[in-house]
Parts: structure tokens; C-alpha cells; sequence
């Protein structure tokens, strides 16, 4: 019997390993299903992926003589990860909007803050920026830009301001971030919404 | 509860082999080519004297660029599931590679994946790009601060030939 029981834990054990390593497909904190399912729906897909090791060495390749340079390489270094993710669809209405609400409210905790909420009723265009606020430090930030026949979802993780956006859009695939400072910038002025 | 138990051992057992076939054959570039000929029934044209290409890319960047594989396949006409391509070139690459950058197209027609390797002081990176009819596969191991240094001296030298000018 105690023999069973042994091989029941260790059954169950590499289970729970099998499963924790499926669940671990993807490293973007998203909810894993709305994320295949967009994918399984988008004519194109982006996806760039970079931990911290990455953007330890895509930090090397900047040898921080120059001013700009050495202050993007002192923001890469810092940050704990980048994560984009760009879905291209054929045709409008390919994903919905409970969809979007999925990925919005994965954010809505006490520590994402939302500091740009963008909605142009006539484009049918929606951004959502969020900050992830730990003692009064920004810590992240979500980008969340929906348009009919596209959606683009960046997360980074590590200290990082809206200004800081534009420095990032050198790194490869990362070129999406400079346009979503610019979107931010006039809506801040304007007083949010 | 025996039979349970039973039931749950074999399926542990199974898995064994499977993760072991799964593992199997050769791995690294080699194996992600070998796997693209076999699968689309392609045939990939090796850059003759890569070894001495390799060779003299590593000496003229003192080290900065090494360890160069190059595989292209022309008149490509497969068309590749990008999901069956990831896995494929996951698993053959090794746990050790992560993927940074992945392009895909439902269609079939373009997919790029980029990979990185930590390597000590050095990065491997790997490069799958597929557009239209032509698909190319590329490895290398760069060091990063010794290339930077390289960049900046032939930098160095052009300012210095503008101010002569």
C-alpha cells in the first residue's frame, strides 16, 4: 500500500511537471488562450521575446560612448523583460472585443495603473497604456493598441517611462514603440480619455 | 485503486521513450537542415569551403564573428505550417536556445525565427528566414564587445579620412 502511494505522488508529481511546462509555452504573462486563439486567427505574426539574459547581451552590442547610447544601455540593462506581440488580420472583426476586454482585465490589478484609456468611436481604434506603480516607482508598462485589422500588445517589465519608449525602438522587432510614445504624448495633453 | 495506479505508471512509462525519440537524431544547425530537407523534400545548397570562410571571418574580426553556417534552399515551394516549424527547430536546437524573434504568416509563404544562445562572453545566433521560393538558414557566434570595438575603430578611421578630405 505504501508502495502505491509512492507511486501515486510520483505519478502525480510528473503530471504537475508536464502540465507547469505546457503552461510555460510562452513567457508573456497573458492569458494563454486568448493568445492562441488570436494567433490562430491573424493573417501575420510578431512575436519578439526578450528575458533578461537577451537584453543583457543586446546591451553589450551598445558600447555606451555615446551619450544616448550608454543611457539606452543603462535602460536595457535594467529591465527584467520586452515583450511584443503584433496580430495582422485579413479582414475586420476577426477577434473581439471580449477579447480585448480578456487582456484588459488581466491588468486591472492593484498595481497596473492605467494612465492613457484612448477611444476613437469613428476608426474604431482603442489604447490602452498601463504602468505597473511599486512604491510610487514605474516598474512596467502594458501597451494594449487595437485597430480593426490589427492589434499589437507590448509588456515590459522593469523600470521604464513613457519617454523611454523611443530608446527602445532601435532593439530588433521593437520598432512599433516609437509610434506608441507619439500616440501617447497628445492624449496625455488632452487629459487622458 | 491498483488498476488506477496501474494505468498511471503506464502512462508515465510512455512518455519516457517519446521524450527520448522526440530528442533523438542529430541536433544544432545540422539537424534543423537535415530535418527541412526531409520534411519539404528540399535540398539545401552548403556555401562550399564554409569551414575556411569561418576560418577567415574569425581572424579578420579578431575573434568578433566565428563558428559561420550558412544553408540556402532555393525553390522552395513547400508550403510550412509555422507552428510544425517553431517546434521543429525548438526541439533541434536544444532548450538553450531561446527564441527572440518569430514572423509568421498563416499562408505559409514568409517566416523568419531568430534564436540566441548564451555562449560565455559570446552570443550564438541562429537565423531561419523563408520569403517567397527561398529559404535560409544561418548560424554564427558573435562576441558583442569585441565587434563594438571593431565598429568603432573603422569608425574611427572614416572620420579621420573625411577630415582629410
Amino acid at each position: 500500500m505504501e508502495m502505491q502511494k509512492r507511486l501515486l505522488y510520483l505519478g502525480a508529481i510528473v503530471l504537475c511537471g508536464t502540465a507547469m511546462a505546457a503552461a510555460q509555452d510562452s513567457p508573456l504573462p497573458l492569458p494563454p488562450a486568448v493568445e492562441k486563439e488570436l494567433a490562430a486567427k491573424a493573417s501575420n505574426v510578431t512575436e519578439v521575446t526578450l528575458g533578461k539574459n537577451m537584453l543583457g547581451f543586446a546591451a553589450k552590442f551598445m558600447n555606451g560612448k555615446d551619450e544616448d547610447e550608454a543611457a539606452t544601455r543603462k535602460l536595457i540593462e535594467g529591465l527584467q523583460g520586452i515583450y511584443v506581440r503584433e496580430y495582422e488580420f485579413d479582414k475586420e472583426g476577426e477577434y473581439s472585443m471580449e477579447q480585448i476586454e480578456q487582456l484588459r482585465k488581466y491588468f486591472e490589478t492593484s498595481e497596473w495603473s492605467p494612465i492613457v484609456r484612448e477611444r476613437e468611436r469613428k476608426n474604431h481604434e482603442t489604447t490602452d497604456v498601463l504602468v505597473k506603480l511599486v512604491n510610487g516607482e514605474s516598474q512596467g508598462m502594458f501597451v494594449l493598441e487595437a485597430e480593426p485589422k490589427d492589434l499589437t500588445i507590448v509588456l515590459i517589465l522593469g523600470p521604464v517611462k513613457v519617454e523611454d519608449l523611443s530608446r527602445l525602438k532601435g532593439l530588433g522587432g521593437l520598432s512599433s514603440l516609437g509610434d506608441v510614445q507619439k500616440d501617447i504624448k497628445p492624449v496625455k495633453k488632452g487629459g487622458g480619455e | 485503486m491498483r488498476r488506477f495506479v496501474f494505468v498511471l505508471v503506464c502512462f508515465v512509462a510512455m512518455l519516457v521513450p517519446v521524450a527520448v525519440l522526440a530528442s533523438g537524431g542529430e541536433g544544432g544547425f545540422n539537424g534543423v537542415v537535415r530535418s527541412l530537407e526531409v520534411k519539404y523534400h528540399a535540398h539545401a545548397t552548403r556555401i562550399p569551403f564554409m569551414g575556411l570562410i569561418s576560418f577567415i571571418s574569425r581572424k579578420a574580426t579578431e575573434g568578433g564573428v566565428s563558428n559561420v553556417h550558412v544553408a540556402e534552399f532555393e525553390d522552395f515551394q513547400e508550403a510550412m505550417d509555422g507552428e510544425e516549424l517553431n517546434r521543429m527547430v525548438e526541439q533541434k536546437l536544444g532548450p538553450e536556445w531561446e527564441r527572440v524573434i518569430r514572423e509568421t504568416s498563416r499562408y505559409g509563404g514568409d517566416q523568419t525565427l531568430i534564436f540566441m544562445h548564451a555562449e560565455g562572453s559570446r552570443m550564438g545566433l541562429f537565423v531561419l528566414d523563408a520569403s517567397g521560393r527561398e529559404l535560409d538558414v544561418v548560424q554564427v557566434s558573435v562576441d558583442p564587445a569585441h565587434l563594438n570595438d571593431k565598429v568603432n575603430e573603422y569608425q574611427h578611421h572614416s572620420h579621420h579620412h573625411d577630415d582629410g578630405d
